[in-house]
């Protein structure tokens, strides 16, 4: 029997969160908040307050202000977002607390727009849509991170998390039955020396964000280390088969172009956008299988119409100065914002141009993340929790969209940051009644046997091996086809898993001459992990409902597929089975 | 791949650029107290280290034309 000293550096806390972006960072503030002398340690693979995406994108925040009744957003979500999938208890309160949600974050960062009265500066995303969105400064994350500080809240910076670790028989009580040990801690890495580190903790919190598989710019940090390390632990995982997001890209730069699905036209100039409604929430993927039955039919390149895109027209005047008419004041200002933005968008002006129209494609997002949890955040492993897109889709509150923002431009942040200070809370309570974790150290010594394996390799040979971008690549051509992961068929979806299965099966290969390549290893084993995920839950699912589109199950059936689709790790296959969506204790049904 | 220019004499040794990457493309030499550009290759044009620069020290040079995947063509049984 090895110690967990002999196996590397080890670090002792009660609360350990995996991820410091907006979820673990929330997270972390509000556990520490409550309990100020309870030990919480954020270990983060790049710099957190940087990191995550939160300092990615708009910097929006939905929420319900006081006069949006919480039925009405419901009953627009379930009918039009989430078809009936959602979990309407969990999303209801979401609802409820997401100004709360928005209020407490500020009261630490300070980063919100507000009008002279005080109250925060809103803006609607579309008319008529039953939410508000709120704007925050682009440094939001940043000062979140430096009142963790203040708080108490432990830093390890540059560290990837690979594996949770569990109790096992040594824990000193009778051994637990397979699969329901708890999570006691965690191991990784240092991505500057790569020494091993080993984490013990009453409690675990994964907040690594979700898994865009490295295509996109912006998204390109989820690449889905908390997903795989909570299926190899033994967490379940559900609504796998929405986890494909995607939007309309620009050609060449291949950075979104907002609403660009409003008005587009193939070669022929025909217009494409009729099964469009007036003011749909936001984008679907629809548009994706529009372009790609365009493409097949000899019909591209398929182009957007700029001056009909009333929300990029709309977007663009609400960051400009006057926006709102010439004699009112600028309603969201945000001088760090607009400068990421304006550089971003004159870089990507120099390789799109600014015409009036510009050809677009199916940008791959991914947004995969089906961690399952309660409504108090917690997996299906004992003291182990999930927040933030780790998780978004495995909470079950947006339903049969890929999480967030699903069809709900600003949910991301909201959700995320209300996700964390649930976690903190209920975090509190299980560590108040555990002991302190005792990680089996020889399942420990075997995970670090795995995690280090491409480093080994790479010592042990003479060759350069398999790059882990090779694998990365791999993976990615069995995703980012519209055709396998937007507009699904059987053959086409069995085709993908096949290379995904064939990704899976060089894995062994996988060389990593430094610690960096040695984490792009393991993140190609997420990623294949989270592939397979995806293709066994949309395989199963055999209906076309929300963001899952199946060209040979074009319907939605209510009658056979009012459920959800779980998968599970069982001795090393992945299970898949199926549970009722308690639709009738809710308060809308189809 | 983009490329990340650095004067270095215009830098100060703050670090920021080095901590605003989310992709671990750069590293910190200790010594000089100077960043190091270690992975270009995985720059995805954030923009972050370029903007936080304190002395505009740094332009982030976008390579349009990095790999990326094909979102028509798949499998050998459809068409191109």
């Amino acid at each position: 029997m090895k110690a967990l000293g002999d196996l590397g550096i080890v670090h002792d806390t009660e609360v350990l969160i995996v991820g410091g972006g907006i979820a673990g960072l929330t997270a972390a503030i509000a556990t520490k908040e409550k309990s100020p002398a309870t030990q919480v340690l954020v270990v983060e693979k790049n710099f957190s307050g940087w990191a995550g995406q939160a300092n990615k994108g708009a910097g929006v925040f939905m929420f319900l202000g006081p006069d949006d009744p919480v039925e009405r957003f419901l009953d627009y979500h379930t009918h039009n977002i989430g078809c009936f999938l959602e979990d309407q208890e969990l999303l209801a309160l979401f609802a409820a607390e997401s100004q709360a949600t928005i209020e407490n974050l500020d009261s630490w960062c300070h980063t919100f727009c507000r009008n002279a009265d005080g109250s925060l500066a809103v803006d609607t995303f579309k008319p008529g849509l039953p939410w508000r969105l709120a704007a925050a400064e682009h440094d939001t994350q940043m000062k979140a991170q430096r009142y963790a500080k203040r708080l108490g809240v432990d830093f390890l910076e540059k560290t990837m998390v690979v594996d949770v670790l569990k109790e096992g028989a040594a824990s000193g009580n009778a051994p637990p039955a397979a699969g329901t040990s708890r999570a006691a801690g965690a191991i990784g890495f240092s991505l500057l020396d790569g020494s091993c580190h080993l984490f013990r903790a009453k409690a675990v919190i994964l907040a690594t964000g979700g898994q865009s598989y490295r295509i996109m710019s912006m998204w390109n940090g989820a690449r889905g280390d908390g997903i795989a390390a909570a299926y190899r632990t033994g967490a379940q995982v559900r609504n796998a088969e929405f986890g494909a997001f995607m939007q309309l890209v620009n050609k060449r730069s291949k950075e979104p172009l907002l609403g660009a699905e409003d008005a587009l036209y193939n070669a022929k100039g025909e217009c494409l956008s009729s099964w469009r409604r007036e003011f749909e929430p936001d984008v679907d993927s629809m548009a994706g299988a529009v372009w790609y039955r365009e493409m097949l039919a000899g019909n591209g390149p398929i182009v957007t119409h700029n001056d009909e895109n009333w929300l990029l027209q709309h977007t663009t005047k609400r960051t400009e100065k006057g926006g709102h008419g010439d004699d009112t004041p600028e309603l969201w200002n945000r001088p760090k914002a607009e400068a990421f933005w304006e550089r971003l968008l004159s870089k990507t002006a120099a390789a799109d141009g600014r015409g009036p129209v510009s050809e677009v494609f199916p940008g791959f997002l991914g947004e995969f993340s089906p961690v399952r949890v309660d409504h108090q955040m917690a997996t299906t492993v004992a003291g182990l929790y999930a927040i933030g897109n780790t998780a978004t889709s495995g909470c079950a509150m947006a339903g049969a969209v890929p999480a967030s923002p699903g069809r709900i431009r600003g949910k991301a942040l909201t959700s995320s940051a209300w996700m964390g200070i649930r976690a903190g809370a209920a975090v509190l309570d299980y560590v108040g009644e555990v002991p302190p974790g005792q990680p089996d150290a020889d399942l420990a010594a075997a995970l670090k046997k795995q995690i280090f394996a491409p480093l080994r390799r790479h010592e042990q040979s003479r060759g350069p091996g398999l790059e882990p971008i090779d694998l990365v690549r791999q993976v990615q051509a069995a995703i980012a086809p519209v055709g396998y992961s937007i507009y699904k068929k059987k053959g086409r979806m069995e085709e993908a898993l096949g290379l995904v299965l064939e990704a899976q099966g060089r894995i062994p290969e996988l060389s990593a001459d430094d610690p960096h390549h040695l984490a792009a290893a393991n993140e190609a084993r997420a990623m294949i992990l989270c592939a397979e995920m995806f293709y066994r839950a949309s395989l199963a699912r055999e209906e076309s409902r929300g963001w899952h589109l199946r060209e040979d199950f074009p319907e939605r059936n209510d009658a056979m597929w009012l459920k959800w689709i779980l998968l599970q790790d069982q001795d090393g296959e992945m299970h898949v089975s199926t549970e009722e969506v308690p639709v009738h204790h809710y308060p809308f049904q189809p | 791949m983009n490329m990340i220019d650095i004067d270095l004499e215009a830098c100060d040794g703050c670090k920021i650029c080095y901590k605003a990457c989310f992709v671990d493309v750069f590293r910190w030499d200790e010594a000089a107290k100077r960043p190091q550009v270690a992975y270009p290759e995985d720059c995805v044009q954030c923009n972050l280290c370029e903007l936080n620069c304190p002395t505009g020290a740094i332009n982030v040079i976008v390579d349009w034309n990095k790999p990326f995947p094909s979102v028509l063509e798949h499998g050998p049984r459809y068409p191109e």
